[in-house]
């Protein structure tokens, strides 16, 4: 991890708004500062053109013909460090010099014209902008330079470009600082949440982050991991329940083998009720065996390690051969089993787990529905996908137990189930078995009040992860 | 017979070593892979039960080597893992049969008699115990001198309960020979009780002496007398 990716959001967003304002701020003064200077440049050379036309007015001609310079005190260039003017005549012969113009080299007046000359000087250490040109002073023709030393307008650009440098940092700190503040206020309820977030444990599952204002970012984010918070308590109840569940179920037998075992010991008794005890113990073994051996194929499912053996067969064929080997429990409780299957409805599935959830299903159907009541199977297609029915004329299921009836261990009524020698695991296989064949089983209430359920089954492929497919190809190997 | 068990815990391997005895095999008892190693090379067997989970040289490893050498011994396997991997791999490296722990008895005694019986030819048109005769062939059964209508199903069970008249059948051999079903599953539990009490009334009713008896907890088995 760098540095950079270890700061914090705020610390982050701070920097790069510190950054992107500096960034602006000094294309922004570059700008100011060039605008201002062309301004001031530009002022300076009027005021120059200023001084010119008023040099013009100083020049008179006298009564002999020459030409002389009758400044007044206000513009008396010895007065001003920083002004000068000078006149030539044509002659090269200059009339007038002022003081502060001394250190300036005199003008080229062959290359003079009427057209005026603007022009930047350095002598003796000091920048000078002259403005030259020519001027008639009664007839004769003179050459006229003012000049303003440029070291005012330097310092004053000078202090405005410290001001605009010096400022900027000072700026850009107040604005990060602020920007930091912004950051804070912003994200305090991530912190908020973060915190709140960490407070609920396994334990504390049923509690929720609070949503000041569900339409804005911060709520959704609250509102998503109150959705996850609700998804894992759900799973929390349901591995408890499981759990609980599966201990009770396992309990059960281990007792009674138990209490066999110690009542067997406690007295003396004939070699039959011995060998009738026993019985009874290993009855128990079966029932604990075939629990472990449940409990341990959902969890294969679970973890994913199923190994398929995915082929295409006739669904509808299946659903008669799974229901011809029950057929005989139906017939000792008197019950019609009918099966309505459209021909050639094909499928690619693991054949034997598929089967194992329709004998579940309709197991289910036969022990739960009354005597001498009927059992319809229906196979059909709709679509690209093909529908198993199995409705029974049994009692129904609460629209409440609907969807835990496919739990593991839920039973509808624990005393009746009990008899019927089921852990109420049968249908959670089933529900597994459809589902890793990429299919759905679902159970709804009949209009005449019997239960249906439904297996759905894609017709084409299953799509299947390359995990699957790699073990069904080792599958096929080995077979 | 001499049948070689190496399995290291102890419990099974007396329970075993008992039942086994009590069939008549001479057994011997290897506690651990190295010493089931030694004998299974050193001694001549005529067949091995060979736990894979064991303490020093693993079974899949004694079984290796003794095809390597030659030694042809049919092997059943005995595993507590129910993956596909075990079982593929003991049978690749030359098993005869395996079973998942936890097994039944009489099905551990009836696989070691088939493997025993590997080789010599069985071939029955017939069977038979005391009044009772299938006819393989017409696919007739016949109880004393009253012909029984079976159905397809009825005749095999009868037929598989015949063929090991005298021993125990569990549920769990009747779901996988009869009805082909590999699974353990409930549903085919019941299924079984209710064929065998309509077999028993259709074969042991009117008067005729009991031949099929449940033994509770373990299964059935068909003999004359006495379970």
């Amino acid at each position: 991890m760098t540095p950079w990716s270890a700061a914090s959001i705020r610390v982050r967003l701070t920097a790069w708004y510190a950054v992107v304002l500096s960034l602006m701020l000094v294309v922004y003064a570059t700008a100011t500062f060039l605008a201002v200077r062309h301004e001031f440049l530009e002022q300076f050379d009027d005021q120059l053109h200023d001084d010119f036309e008023n040099a013009e007015g100083f020049l008179t001609s006298t009564r002999d013909g020459q030409v002389a310079w009758s400044g007044d005190s206000r513009h008396d260039p010895d007065n001003d460090e920083d002004r000068g003017s000078d006149v030539w005549l044509a002659s090269g012969e200059q009339v007038y010099r002022s003081g502060a113009s001394a250190s300036l080299p005199p003008v080229a007046l062959a290359s003079t014209t009427a057209q005026r000359r603007y022009e930047s000087i350095v002598a003796n250490g000091r920048s000078w902008r002259t403005l030259t040109g020519t001027a008639l002073v009664g007839g004769r023709a003179v050459v006229l330079r003012v000049s303003r030393a440029e070291t005012r307008l330097r310092t004053q650009l000078w202090e405005i470009l410290v001001v605009l440098v010096l400022g900027l940092p000072v700026v850009v700190g107040l604005a990060g600082v602020g920007g930091y503040v912004l950051a804070r206020r912003a994200l305090t309820p991530i912190d908020h949440l973060a915190s709140e977030a960490r407070r609920i444990t396994a334990e504390r599952l049923h509690e929720r982050l609070s949503v000041p204002n569900q339409h804005d970012e911060i709520g959704r984010l609250a509102a998503v991991i109150n959705d996850t918070f609700a998804r894992l308590e759900s799973s929390f109840d349901q591995l408890r329940r499981f759990t609980a569940d599966a201990s009770h179920e396992l309990r059960t037998p281990l007792s009674v083998i138990r209490g066999i075992g110690e009542a067997g010991l406690g007295e003396t008794r004939t070699p039959a009720e011995y060998k009738e005890a026993m019985g009874s113990m290993l009855e128990e073994v079966d029932r604990l065996t075939n629990l472990v051996d449940t409990l341990l194929r959902l969890s294969h499912g679970d973890a994913g390690t199923v190994r398929l053996a995915r082929s295409a067969f006739d669904v509808g064929q299946l659903t008669r051969d799974a229901v011809s080997s029950l057929g005989i429990l139906a017939e000792e409780r008197n019950q019609r089993v009918t099966v309505d299957a459209a021909e050639g409805l094909s499928v690619t599935a693991d054949r034997l787990v598929l089967r194992e959830a329709i004998t579940n299903v309709v197991d289910n159907a036969i022990k739960y529905s009354p005597r001498a009541s009927s059992i319809g199977i229906r196979v059909y297609a709709d679509g690209d996908r093909v529908h198993v029915t199995v409705a029974d004329q049994g009692p129904g299921i609460a629209a409440e137990d609907r969807q835990r009836i496919f739990d593991r261990f839920f039973r509808l009524d624990e005393a009746r189930s009990r008899d019927h020698g089921g852990a109420g695991l049968g249908l959670a296989i089933a529900k597994w078995a459809v589902e890793v064949n990429g299919g759905r089983i679902t159970v709804e209430n009949a209009a005449n009040g019997g239960s249906v359920f439904r297996i759905v089954l894609p017709t084409g492929t299953p799509t299947m992860t390359s995990d699957q497919g790699y073990e069904t190809q080792r599958m096929r190997e080995h077979t | 017979m001499r049948v070689l068990i190496v399995e290291d815990e102890r419990k099974l391997a007396q329970v075993l070593s008992s039942a086994l005895k009590a069939e008549h095999y001479e057994v011997i008892v290897a506690p651990t892979g190295d010493d089931g190693f030694f004998r299974a090379n050193a001694e001549v067997f005529d067949l091995v039960v060979l736990d894979l989970m064991l303490p020093g040289r693993s079974g899949l490893e004694i079984l290796q080597t003794l095809r390597q050498h030659h030694i042809e011994t049919p092997v059943l396997i005995l595993t507590a893992r129910d993956g596909v991997d075990d079982r593929v791999l003991g049978l690749d490296l030359g098993a005869d049969d395996y079973l998942v722990k936890p097994f039944a008895l009489p099905e551990l005694l009836a696989r070691i008699r088939a493997l025993l019986r590997r080789g010599r030819p069985s071939e029955v048109f017939r069977l038979k115990t005391a009044d009772l005769e299938l006819d393989l062939v017409t696919r007739r059964a016949v109880r004393g001198e009253r012909l029984l209508e079976l159905t397809v199903r009825e005749f095999e069970l009868l037929e598989y309960l015949l063929r090991h008249q005298g021993h125990l059948v569990s549920r769990e051999m009747l779901a996988r020979e009869v009805w082909k079903e590999p699974r353990r599953a409930t549903p085919l539990d019941n299924v079984i009780d209710v064929q065998i009490t309509r077999l028993r009334k259709k074969v042991d009713g009117e008067g005729h002496a009991r031949l099929i008896h449940t033994v509770r907890g373990v299964g059935f088995v068909l003999r004359e007398g006495e379970p």
